[in-house]
């Protein structure tokens, strides 16, 4: 037998015309900023806007990796606005180290204790077990069955990523359309599971990186809210929006008598380890639920399970290296460009192009909803978020509304993008399955996303004031 | 980048039999045909300069030439080929050949002449899951040629963006 290894070639993919397009289209955007003077912008300014203009570029067009341009974003601020840039700058300004904690950022321990719990629940198969015990009582009915699948995977999504709950149940849902005839029932059920995945991560902080980039920018202005807190302000929402999609493609696609046989089997794991981390992921969810009572900050509670889980070996290194850090990367490239855009002093300048504070409230918030709805239906959910919330949060400033209920509106307003098989990783596996098409999706989805972004920008801010949750 | 299927076949009727019973594969996973090794190779030139994958080899055994098994074994050293999976669909190898198959060529199944259309595809489908798994690749674009339950995992680990 030879003895040498075979080491499959690998190329580097080949980029797009629009991947090229952007590269040259943000160079140029970078480098606009530096050579011509911008009246009303100190240089500091000027060097931020060049790089907030080459994240814009780069991340519409997917030039290079999200979570590059994330990067990117720090180095650049660091070489160009920090106490260590190459060029030193005349006014004050934040240190190196400022813009690279936004790696460390108290978001980021969260959504890491996020990753872990939700990663352990796929090892240990609870999250699949949980799906088949809260599916009993809705077995029986077709139109039941389909409601209990679609509120399950909105919860499981409410702490699990949209994309890796849109896995779990899609397991669950590929016997159930073998079976089913071809049609429209198998539509039905298909668009039901990304539909919900991607409602149900709005329902808390650890839900989606959108909400991850509104927190982490809120808590940066000492306005931060609590797991708790983002919840009341946000199920409402999902719940409303869930039962509207439940209603619309239930009475579109899926008759009454459609037979509908669930796998309600489960079988959760005994071993010591499946325990503890029950324990510990249980512990976790309910010191999140009660931070009113203990005071204890839902990112020091994210710590915990991390400490937990390692010290009981539980999960190991190997589970650490499984983490999606590009997405945690990715939400700190967003938190740095907030920090960057608050400290040169960006945001006040951009705001003072346009006459704000002259148009009606209401119309400002519906314009937000429907640039971060239209936005991240083709681009990355995180990326408009991370473009959006500093942007918004500072045009909170001005005018006579909190800013959390902004940064909250914007997040949520980028979870309602579900138009297009390449608005969301859930879309995109429901069009792979081959049982939607690209029309029923973005019919379902402009309706669902529509019927939600409305109620954000119109009814959800006069609710939240009602109740006294701002 | 499309997954292919090589069928390596020299009597014309068996080589479009198998075709025609791969045929609902086609529009997810390229379907090629190769009537003695040479051809086989050329195939394969062929999905390398069009960036296509060679994912699964299915191989009668008694060719003019270089026989089944023999090809099967030098796959392995090519590295356009070194992960193919590699099925026999045969009814002349002799005990000799199987065993060679198996030890030097790393052979992942063995289907009888004759096939049963339903188990050849059910094969396919599983050899095509397989090596996706094995290999990380993308499932999405191949997920209709594929046992969609078992490859859901390999999404868990993308992350939402």
């Amino acid at each position: 037998m030879p003895t040498d290894v075979h080491h499959p070639r690998s190329t580097l993919p080949r980029p797009t015309h629009l991947q090229l397009a952007g590269l040259v289209v943000g160079l140029i955007a970078f480098l606009v900023p530096l050579l011509v003077d911008i009246p009303g912008l100190e240089p500091a300014g000027q060097r931020m806007l060049a790089i907030f203009l080459l994240a814009i570029v780069l991340w519409v067009t997917e030039a290079v990796p999200l979570v590059a341009t994330a990067m990117l974003v720090i180095l650049l601020e660091v070489l160009m606005i920090s106490d260590q840039a190459l060029v030193a700058l005349p006014e004050d300004v934040l240190a190196a180290s400022d813009y690279f904690a936004a790696l460390a950022d108290p978001v980021i321990v969260l959504f890491l204790g996020g990753f872990l719990i939700a990663d352990g629940a796929a090892k240990f198969d609870l999250d699949r077990n949980l799906a088949a015990v809260m599916l009993r009582p809705f077995a029986g009915n077709a139109r039941r069955s389909v409601l209990g699948l679609m509120l399950i995977t909105a919860m499981l999504s409410m702490f699990v990523s949209n994309t890796a709950t849109t896995a779990t149940m899609f397991a669950v849902v590929i016997p159930i359309l073998a079976v089913l005839p071809a049609g429209p029932a198998r539509t039905g059920l298909a668009l039901a599971i990304p539909v919900a995945a991607n409602v149900g991560g709005i329902g808390t902080p650890v839900g989606s990186p959108p909400n991850a980039i509104a927190l982490g920018a809120l808590e940066a202005r000492g306005e931060g809210v609590s797991f708790l807190g983002w919840m009341l302000l946000a199920v409402p929402l999902m719940v409303v929006v869930l039962l509207f999609a439940w209603w619309l493609l239930t009475r579109r696609y899926i008759a009454p008598d459609t037979p509908m046989a669930l796998d309600l089997s489960s079988s959760f794991d005994r071993s010591p380890a499946a325990i503890v981390f029950y324990v510990v992921a249980g512990a976790t969810v309910l010191l999140w639920l009660t931070e009113p009572l203990h005071g204890i900050s839902s990112s020091t509670v994210g710590f915990v399970p991390v400490v937990a889980l390692l010290a009981t070996q539980v999960m190991g290194g190997d589970d650490i290296k499984a983490l999606q850090w590009p997405v945690l990367w990715l939400v700190a490239g967003g938190i740095a460009l907030g920090a960057g855009i608050g400290a040169t002093g960006l945001d006040t300048w951009l705001l003072g192009l346009v006459a704000w504070e002259a148009l009606p409230l209401t119309l400002l918030v519906l314009l937000l909803v429907a640039v971060g709805l239209g936005l991240s239906t083709v681009i990355s959910n995180s990326a408009t978020a991370n473009l959006l919330v500093p942007l918004s949060l500072s045009l909170a400033t001005g005018l006579p509304i909190d800013a959390t209920a902004i940064g909250v509106i914007v997040a949520l307003a980028c979870a309602l993008a579900m138009a297009l098989p390449i608005s969301t990783p859930p879309n995109a596996v429901a069009y792979a399955t081959g049982e939607v098409d690209t029309r029923a999706m973005a019919t379902n989805g402009l309706l669902v996303g529509g019927f939600g972004a409305v109620l954000l920008a119109t009814v959800l801010p006069r609710v939240w004031d009602r109740l006294g949750l701002l | 980048m499309q997954l292919a299927v090589l069928i390596l076949e020299d009597e014309r009727p068996v080589r479009e039999a198998l075709a025609r019973d791969l045929g609902h594969f086609g529009g997810h996973v390229r379907i090629e045909v190769a009537e003695d090794v040479p051809d086989a190779w050329a195939v394969i030139d062929e999905l390398d300069r069009d960036g296509d994958r060679l994912a699964l080899v299915l191989a009668d055994h008694r060719l003019p030439g270089t026989s089944g098994v023999d090809f099967l074994v030098l796959l392995l050293d090519d590295p356009r080929t070194v992960h193919t999976r590699k099925v026999l669909v045969t009814g002349q190898a002799d005990q000799q050949d199987t065993i060679r198959a198996v030890n030097d060529a790393g052979l992942d199944r063995y289907i009888p002449k004759p096939w049963n259309p339903d188990e050849l595809r059910s094969v396919v489908r599983d050899q095509l899951t397989d090596h996706v798994i094995e290999h990380r690749l993308d499932p999405l674009p191949h997920l209709q040629a594929l046992d969609a339950a078992r490859v859901m995992p390999l999404l868990r680990t993308r992350g939402d963006r």
